[in-house]
């Protein structure tokens, strides 16, 4: 799952990974809209992190359509 | 007489008006107050899914969450539930307060999360943008 904070909450983009490993086209669909939203929300300044239960959040710096779980964070300044 | 009259048709009035009003105000503003609690909604799933129920309880019962440092042992970043600084205490004592904010405006929720993302997975960062207050 992809989730893009923002300030509607966060945008969710989820696919099946085993329908992916059989080459499911929706999930596929799904996986490479996830990357473009990825791409896309990087290159505006936003931080990604990957998610996995009972572990500390991990900085990632490409997008891995294995994780459990991935969180985009905007671009944070000093207030 | 004629006073007292005239102030009651006037606050009758105004009332009339009000009531009138209010249901167009309502309509035109309703799209908004349903867009916000609907954010807030999602924002507050996310919380859940990324707290334990332990620090969900703390940042219910204290008004707060504290992250630990992945870097330094004894410190500690505790970050408000609603807007405002993130104190930074070391060994039990406060020792710093930091400002910092994400550049598009978020759910309250969704701002603990970021704090608490950016702490335990790019804390040079993190410190590295904000503004740091020193406690005295």
């Amino acid at each position: 799952m992809l989730r893009t904070m923002s300030r509607r909450g966060d945008d969710r983009i989820t696919w099946d990974q085993q329908k992916l490993q059989v080459g499911d086209p929706e999930a596929a669909a799904a996986v490479r809209e996830a990357e473009r939203i990825f791409a896309q929300e990087r290159a505006k300044g936003a931080t990604a992190f990957r998610i996995d239960p009972g572990k500390p959040a991990q900085r990632i710096e490409t997008f891995d359509e294995t994780a459990e779980q991935i969180v985009l964070v905007p671009r944070v300044v000093g207030g | 007489m004629i006073i007292f009259t005239q102030q009651v048709l006037t606050t009758l009035g105004w009332i009339v008006l009000a009531l009138a009003v209010s249901p167009m105000v309502w309509l035109l503003f309703q799209p908004y107050f349903k867009g916000l609690s609907s954010a807030e909604r999602r924002a507050a799933h996310l919380l859940r899914d990324m707290l334990t129920v332990e620090q969900c309880r703390q940042l219910v019962w204290h008004g707060y969450l504290e992250v630990p440092s992945p870097s330094t042992t004894q410190r500690v970043y505790r970050v408000p539930r609603g807007r405002g600084y993130v104190q930074v205490i070391e060994h039990g004592r406060p020792v710093m307060r930091l400002c910092i904010q994400p550049v598009e405006s978020l759910p309250d929720a969704d701002v603990v999360i970021l704090h608490k993302l950016m702490i335990e997975g790019n804390e040079e960062y993190y410190l590295q943008k904000a503004n740091k207050y020193l406690c005295v």
